[in-house]
Protein backbone atom coordinates (compact mmCIF):
# COMPACT_ATOMS: atom_id res chain seq x y z
CA UNK A 1 0.00 0.00 0.00
CA UNK A 2 1.35 3.59 -0.84
CA UNK A 3 0.70 6.57 0.88
CA UNK A 4 0.42 10.30 0.25
CA UNK A 5 1.22 11.37 3.90
CA UNK A 6 4.34 12.91 3.06
CA UNK A 7 2.37 15.26 0.60
CA UNK A 8 -0.45 15.92 2.51
CA UNK A 9 1.55 16.90 5.65
CA UNK A 10 3.37 19.61 3.37
CA UNK A 11 0.34 20.66 2.09
CA UNK A 12 -0.80 21.29 5.69
CA UNK A 13 2.60 22.71 6.92
CA UNK A 14 2.73 20.34 9.54
CA UNK A 15 6.17 18.59 11.14
CA UNK A 16 6.07 14.62 11.56
CA UNK A 17 6.38 15.15 15.08
CA UNK A 18 3.13 17.68 14.57
CA UNK A 19 1.07 15.27 12.90
CA UNK A 20 1.94 12.61 15.85
CA UNK A 21 1.28 14.57 18.21
CA UNK A 22 -2.56 15.17 16.47
CA UNK A 23 -3.18 11.41 16.52
CA UNK A 24 -1.26 10.75 19.59
CA UNK A 25 1.55 8.08 18.70
CA UNK A 26 5.02 8.13 18.30
CA UNK A 27 7.10 10.04 15.32
CA UNK A 28 8.75 6.90 14.55
CA UNK A 29 5.13 5.83 13.36
CA UNK A 30 5.04 8.81 11.46
CA UNK A 31 8.27 7.86 9.59
CA UNK A 32 7.14 4.20 9.35
CA UNK A 33 4.59 5.18 7.25
CA UNK A 34 5.83 7.45 5.08
CA UNK A 35 9.04 5.24 4.04
CA UNK A 36 6.22 2.78 3.59
CA UNK A 37 7.48 0.21 5.75
CA UNK A 38 4.25 -0.16 8.10
CA UNK A 39 0.87 -0.30 7.03
CA UNK A 40 -1.51 1.82 9.73
CA UNK A 41 -4.24 0.11 11.57
CA UNK A 42 -7.68 1.59 10.35
CA UNK A 43 -8.24 3.41 13.31
CA UNK A 44 -4.92 5.48 12.70
CA UNK A 45 -5.55 5.92 8.81
CA UNK A 46 -9.37 7.29 9.58
CA UNK A 47 -7.50 9.44 11.97
CA UNK A 48 -4.76 11.07 9.74
CA UNK A 49 -7.50 10.82 6.59
CA UNK A 50 -9.67 13.19 9.86
CA UNK A 51 -6.58 15.36 9.73
CA UNK A 52 -5.92 16.36 6.61
CA UNK A 53 -9.60 16.29 5.77
CA UNK A 54 -9.64 14.16 2.93
CA UNK A 55 -11.20 10.75 2.50
CA UNK A 56 -9.16 7.61 3.25
CA UNK A 57 -8.90 6.19 0.06
CA UNK A 58 -7.14 9.68 -1.41
CA UNK A 59 -4.46 9.14 0.95
CA UNK A 60 -3.82 5.46 1.46
CA UNK A 61 -3.79 3.57 -1.64
CA UNK A 62 -3.18 -0.10 -3.22
CA UNK A 63 -0.52 -0.89 -5.28
CA UNK A 64 0.13 -4.06 -7.69
CA UNK A 65 1.18 -6.18 -4.77
CA UNK A 66 -1.95 -5.82 -2.37
CA UNK B 1 -5.25 0.02 19.71
CA UNK B 2 -4.32 -0.19 23.57
CA UNK B 3 -2.09 -3.03 24.28
CA UNK B 4 -3.07 -3.94 28.02
CA UNK B 5 -0.61 -7.20 29.12
CA UNK B 6 2.25 -4.65 29.54
CA UNK B 7 4.04 -3.09 32.57
CA UNK B 8 3.86 0.64 32.92
CA UNK B 9 6.90 2.21 31.22
CA UNK B 10 8.22 3.02 34.71
CA UNK B 11 9.07 -0.81 34.87
CA UNK B 12 11.38 -0.76 32.60
CA UNK B 13 13.82 1.16 34.52
CA UNK B 14 13.48 -0.96 36.94
CA UNK B 15 14.09 -3.98 35.06
CA UNK B 16 17.23 -2.70 33.99
CA UNK B 17 18.37 -2.26 37.55
CA UNK B 18 17.79 -5.97 38.14
CA UNK B 19 18.32 -7.50 35.05
CA UNK B 20 22.47 -5.68 34.94
CA UNK B 21 23.41 -7.02 38.32
CA UNK B 22 21.31 -10.25 37.62
CA UNK B 23 23.99 -10.76 34.29
CA UNK B 24 26.63 -10.15 35.96
CA UNK B 25 26.64 -12.47 38.63
CA UNK B 26 24.60 -14.73 36.49
CA UNK B 27 28.30 -14.43 34.31
CA UNK B 28 30.21 -15.28 37.54
CA UNK B 29 28.74 -18.17 38.21
CA UNK B 30 28.94 -19.86 35.07
CA UNK B 31 32.73 -19.27 34.91
CA UNK B 32 32.67 -21.13 38.28
CA UNK B 33 30.79 -24.06 37.24
CA UNK B 34 28.19 -22.63 39.36
CA UNK B 35 30.16 -23.34 42.78
CA UNK B 36 31.71 -19.93 43.05
CA UNK B 37 29.32 -18.97 45.66
CA UNK B 38 27.40 -20.92 48.12
CA UNK B 39 24.13 -19.38 50.44
CA UNK B 40 22.38 -22.89 52.04
CA UNK B 41 19.64 -22.28 53.64
CA UNK B 42 15.93 -24.27 54.11
CA UNK B 43 13.64 -23.66 51.55
CA UNK B 44 10.08 -25.02 51.03
CA UNK B 45 10.04 -26.94 48.08
CA UNK B 46 6.90 -28.37 46.68
CA UNK B 47 8.68 -31.20 45.24
CA UNK B 48 12.61 -31.44 46.28
CA UNK B 49 15.73 -33.36 47.35
CA UNK B 50 18.68 -33.13 49.57
CA UNK B 51 21.53 -35.43 48.97
CA UNK B 52 19.89 -36.98 45.68
CA UNK B 53 18.25 -39.17 47.92
CA UNK B 54 14.18 -39.86 47.75
CA UNK B 55 12.03 -36.91 46.54
CA UNK B 56 10.30 -34.93 49.33
CA UNK B 57 6.85 -33.34 48.33
CA UNK B 58 5.22 -30.25 50.02
CA UNK B 59 8.22 -29.42 52.67
CA UNK B 60 11.30 -27.79 53.76
CA UNK B 61 14.50 -28.74 52.67
CA UNK B 62 18.00 -27.80 52.99
CA UNK B 63 19.30 -26.43 49.68
CA UNK B 64 22.18 -23.96 47.75
CA UNK B 65 19.57 -21.22 46.91
CA UNK B 66 22.35 -19.29 45.12
CA UNK B 67 21.53 -20.17 41.47
CA UNK B 68 17.85 -19.79 42.16
CA UNK B 69 18.46 -16.15 43.55
CA UNK B 70 20.33 -15.30 40.39
CA UNK B 71 17.81 -16.64 38.19
CA UNK B 72 14.66 -15.18 39.56
CA UNK B 73 16.42 -12.08 39.44
CA UNK B 74 17.38 -12.64 36.08
CA UNK B 75 13.98 -13.58 34.70
CA UNK B 76 12.15 -11.05 36.54
CA UNK B 77 14.59 -8.22 35.53
CA UNK B 78 14.17 -9.67 31.91
CA UNK B 79 10.47 -9.72 32.27
CA UNK B 80 10.10 -6.38 33.22
CA UNK B 81 12.74 -4.59 30.95
CA UNK B 82 10.56 -6.97 27.56
CA UNK B 83 7.31 -6.52 28.49
CA UNK B 84 6.94 -2.83 30.07
CA UNK B 85 5.61 -0.20 27.79
CA UNK B 86 7.57 1.99 25.76
CA UNK B 87 7.33 5.69 26.53
CA UNK B 88 5.59 6.71 23.21
CA UNK B 89 4.08 2.88 23.02
CA UNK B 90 1.54 3.14 19.65
CA UNK B 91 -0.02 0.63 17.29
CA UNK B 92 3.96 0.72 15.81
CA UNK B 93 5.70 0.11 18.47
CA UNK B 94 3.33 -2.96 19.32
CA UNK B 95 3.95 -4.56 15.87
CA UNK B 96 7.86 -4.23 16.30
CA UNK B 97 7.80 -5.65 19.61
CA UNK B 98 5.15 -8.53 18.77
CA UNK B 99 7.87 -9.23 15.31
CA UNK B 100 10.73 -9.08 17.64
CA UNK B 101 9.17 -11.98 19.98
CA UNK B 102 8.01 -13.79 16.65
CA UNK B 103 11.81 -13.53 15.74
CA UNK B 104 13.13 -14.60 18.79
CA UNK B 105 11.19 -17.48 19.87
CA UNK B 106 11.85 -18.86 15.79
CA UNK B 107 16.10 -17.87 16.43
CA UNK B 108 15.57 -19.67 19.51
CA UNK B 109 14.35 -23.04 18.21
CA UNK B 110 16.56 -22.82 15.49
CA UNK B 111 19.92 -22.61 18.31
CA UNK B 112 18.03 -25.32 20.13
CA UNK B 113 17.46 -27.61 16.99
CA UNK B 114 21.19 -27.28 16.26
CA UNK B 115 22.03 -27.99 19.36
CA UNK B 116 19.82 -31.12 19.72
CA UNK B 117 21.63 -32.44 17.04
CA UNK B 118 25.19 -31.95 17.51
CA UNK B 119 25.82 -31.35 21.20
CA UNK B 120 25.83 -35.20 23.17
CA UNK B 121 26.63 -36.55 26.81
CA UNK B 122 26.78 -34.70 29.71
CA UNK B 123 27.22 -31.63 27.79
CA UNK B 124 23.53 -31.01 27.17
CA UNK B 125 22.67 -29.70 30.59
CA UNK B 126 24.41 -26.57 29.35
CA UNK B 127 22.37 -26.47 26.82
CA UNK B 128 19.26 -27.04 28.52
CA UNK B 129 20.42 -24.51 31.19
CA UNK B 130 20.98 -21.78 28.71
CA UNK B 131 18.36 -22.31 26.83
CA UNK B 132 15.85 -21.27 30.02
CA UNK B 133 16.58 -17.64 29.36
CA UNK B 134 17.55 -17.45 25.34
CA UNK B 135 14.50 -16.64 24.59
CA UNK B 136 14.52 -13.46 26.25
CA UNK B 137 17.63 -12.68 26.00
CA UNK B 138 17.67 -12.60 22.26
CA UNK B 139 13.72 -10.86 22.07
CA UNK B 140 15.44 -8.27 24.75
CA UNK B 141 17.99 -7.65 22.31
CA UNK B 142 16.53 -7.54 18.54
CA UNK B 143 13.38 -5.27 20.17
CA UNK B 144 15.97 -2.83 21.73
CA UNK B 145 18.08 -3.01 18.43
CA UNK B 146 14.95 -2.59 16.13
CA UNK B 147 14.07 0.16 18.30
CA UNK B 148 17.55 2.15 18.53
CA UNK B 149 18.14 1.69 14.55
CA UNK B 150 14.74 3.40 14.35
CA UNK B 151 15.31 6.62 16.13
CA UNK B 152 18.72 6.96 14.30
CA UNK B 153 16.80 6.59 10.75
CA UNK B 154 14.54 9.52 11.82
CA UNK B 155 17.56 11.77 13.44
CA UNK B 156 18.74 11.92 9.57
CA UNK B 157 15.91 13.36 8.67
CA UNK B 158 15.99 16.82 10.69
CA UNK B 159 13.44 18.85 8.97
CA UNK B 160 10.51 16.50 8.06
Amino acid sequence: MKNTIKIERAIAELTQAELAKKISVSRQTINAMEANKYVPSTVLALKIAKVFNKPVEEIFILDELD
Amino acid sequence: MKQKLLFPNKYKRLGWLILIPATILGIFLMFNNFEGMRFITKVFAIIGNENLDENKYFTFVKADITNTVVGVLFIVGALLVGFSKEKNEDEYISNLRLTSLLWAVFINYLLLLFCFIFIYGLEFINVMLYNMFTVLIIFIGRFNYVLYRNSKSMSNEEYN
